[in-house]
């Protein structure tokens, strides 16, 4: 009970002041046709209309940081378009529901009014109910007004609510984004981040790799050096003491030779010092069989894509070299419109298959956490042709 | 013997002074970047040099670089170039020059005191020193190689990291006519014509698996 009262107080708000906005934009007409007026007084509406409904409305998305203005209006041309919509379709359901919701209240309280204070006004001002009824007398006072306000009060109890809910309904229904949309939306914002998530990885990559190179390789090597001439320099020492130097020694040369690896599988240093480029020469110029690289001029591509890359270079050139028996092989890198596309191309044997052994499915497995795209063509008598394609943001 | 060394990492410059000094050195100068290096050769004339390839101002391989500028500066200087990763890439860079007095070792070999020196003054000499991941990087990429037997790939991995016949020899616990004869056998499946200067050989051996 308490409930419904606060669902039909909060209606009747919300009918009044669809019916003051709804004249509002009457009045205000050649300024809310503005787009990004317009977009913001939706939005006001819808907001107003989730709230009602208990329905979440998602934040206006803003602008993001150094977009140019005009795309982001390109982009945001459906909201605008809503938004436009939405004025006339206010106009015609927020002015009649509005005004209902006036009447019936404006005559619930006239009710109120006459049957407590007729006697207290002056002829003229008589108030009338409902049918051109004057409250005059007592008699009126006590019945006539009495029935409008129960009658009246009943018709909003049970008809506001409805009413408010149908143009919140409809207001959403206008204003929200179809399932297209928000999809497209999604893929928008999740791209967005997804770039975002990249470049952060990639910087965490340098990072590690350059403290770890600073850092804990450098004290390694130089705990290693000191050992080492402490050991050179220890001509007569107790029993068991050269036995445990070394050992000490040679955990410290593992600790080393591990870390390393570890580097290497990460993030390889000849990437970090000669770029994606570099980097790949220097695998083709150590490949057994004779190698070309092309690489087209690379925009910023993020480091764990390079990394990816050239993990992709050097297992198919190690493939190339160890089965292929072929005589020339071929690298060409290129940036398509999203992302980096590999080509790795060589005239041996063919028949590389997957199912054998992990190279190919090594460099399935790191392309697709990157979200990229294998392909793998290697029929029996050759040519082999690896394609691969990593989104960069 | 007069040694300078361009280090930025204080902690490892410190350790190959102590070492150095341990082992009848003199270390010269030590050099933070590129420039203080290229001047201290100048201003020293240093028997052998030790140069870190990461250096100021990037961090990248400036010490390839200044080990190659400073050898087209000063005819014949030795270089031992140290680095905590090696590619083969730039061993074939350090190498391009076709001169003698060139080494390239990972910074975890400084610690093995004698192997250490004994590859210095090898390259003060004019020798060469690679290290062995150098080699193996070198002979897990060719191919042909796969004709040699697994004696000569040793012989040959040996005589890739600088060696001469006598410590190849030692190493392998086999006659000095043995090591002849597999070095002859290598040379002939490989298509060359045997020398006798340990340098040499590695150029050899490096100008074919990089051909």
């Amino acid at each position: 009970m308490r409930e419904r009262w606060t669902q039909t107080r909060r209606s009747a708000g919300y009918l009044l002041v669809s019916l003051v906005t709804a004249v509002a934009t009457l009045v205000a007409l050649p300024l809310l046709v503005w787009p990004s007026k317009a977009r913001a007084w939706a939005h006001w509406h819808r907001r107003r209309a989730g709230r009602l409904l208990g329905v979440p409305v998602p934040a206006r998305p803003t602008p993001p940081h150094g977009e140019p203005r005009d795309g982001w209006e390109i982009r945001t041309a459906p909201a605008t378009r809503r938004g436009l919509l939405w004025l006339p379709t206010h106009l015609l359901t927020g002015l009649p529901f509005g005004l209902a919701a006036l009447l019936c209240l404006g005559n619930v309280f006239t009710g109120l009014w006459a049957m407590a204070l007729w006697w207290a006004l002056p002829a003229e001002a008589i108030p009338t109910l409902q049918g051109e009824i004057p409250v005059d007398d007592w008699a009126t006072a006590l019945t006539a007004a009495p029935l409008q306000v129960v009658v009246l009060a009943a018709l909003f109890w049970w008809g506001g609510p409805p009413l408010a809910r149908a143009h919140a309904r409809i207001c959403l229904r206008v204003l929200s984004l179809s399932e297209a949309q928000q999809l497209t939306q999604r893929v928008e914002v999740l791209t967005r981040t997804r770039a975002g998530a990249l470049d952060s990885h990639a910087a965490e990559l340098r990072r590690i790799e350059r403290d770890l190179h600073d850092g804990v390789q450098a004290r390694l090597v130089a705990t290693a050096i000191r050992l080492g001439v402490a050991r050179d320099a220890l001509d007569e020492a107790p029993e068991g003491v050269t036995e445990l130097m070394r050992e000490a020694h040679e955990g410290i040369e593992e600790a080393m030779t591990e870390l390393r690896n570890v580097l290497r599988t990460a993030y390889p240093p000849i990437l970090a010092d000669r770029g994606l480029d570099g980097a790949l020469s220097a695998l083709a110029a150590g490949c057994g069989v004779p190698t070309r690289v092309h690489v087209e001029d690379l925009g910023k591509v993020p480091a764990a894509v390079e990394a990816v890359a050239y993990f992709v270079v050097a297992e198919a050139l190690t493939n190339t070299a160890k089965h292929g028996r072929a005589t020339r092989a071929e690298v060409r890198v290129r940036q398509t419109g999203t992302g980096l596309s590999l080509q790795i191309t060589d005239d041996g044997v063919g028949g590389a298959d997957e199912t054998l052994g992990t190279g190919l499915a090594g460099i399935r497995r790191r392309v697709l956490a990157l979200d990229g795209d294998v392909l793998i063509t290697s029929p029996q008598g050759g040519p082999t042709m690896i394609e691969v394609e990593v989104p960069c943001g | 013997m007069r040694v300078v060394i361009v280090e930025d990492n204080v902690l490892l410059s410190s350790g190959l002074e102590l070492l150095l000094a341990a082992k009848g050195f003199e270390v010269a100068a030590v050099a933070r970047d590129a420039p203080g290096f290229l001047a201290a050769v100048a201003e020293h004339r240093p028997d052998v040099t030790i140069v870190d390839v990461r250096l100021p101002p990037t961090f990248k391989d400036e010490g390839i670089h200044a080990a190659l500028q400073a050898r087209s500066l000063h005819q014949d200087l030795p270089v031992l170039v140290l680095s905590q990763y090696v590619e083969r890439e730039y061993a074939r860079e350090l190498l391009s020059d076709g001169r003698g007095g060139i080494g390239y070792l990972l910074k975890d070999r400084v610690g093995r005191v004698a192997e250490f020196t004994d590859a210095l003054r090898r390259v003060a000499a004019g020798g060469t020193a690679m290290d062995p991941q150098v080699v193996s990087q070198l002979l897990l990429s060719r191919d042909p190689l796969a004709e040699l037997t697994p004696r000569e790939q040793e012989v040959l991995a040996l005589m890739a990291e600088g060696h001469d016949n006598t410590t190849v020899a030692d190493r392998l616990a086999i006659t000095l006519n043995a090591v002849h004869k597999h070095i002859g056998n290598i040379f002939a499946k490989l298509g060359l014509s045997p020398t006798d200067s340990g340098h040499r050989r590695v150029q050899a051996v490096l100008a074919y698996l990089n051909r």
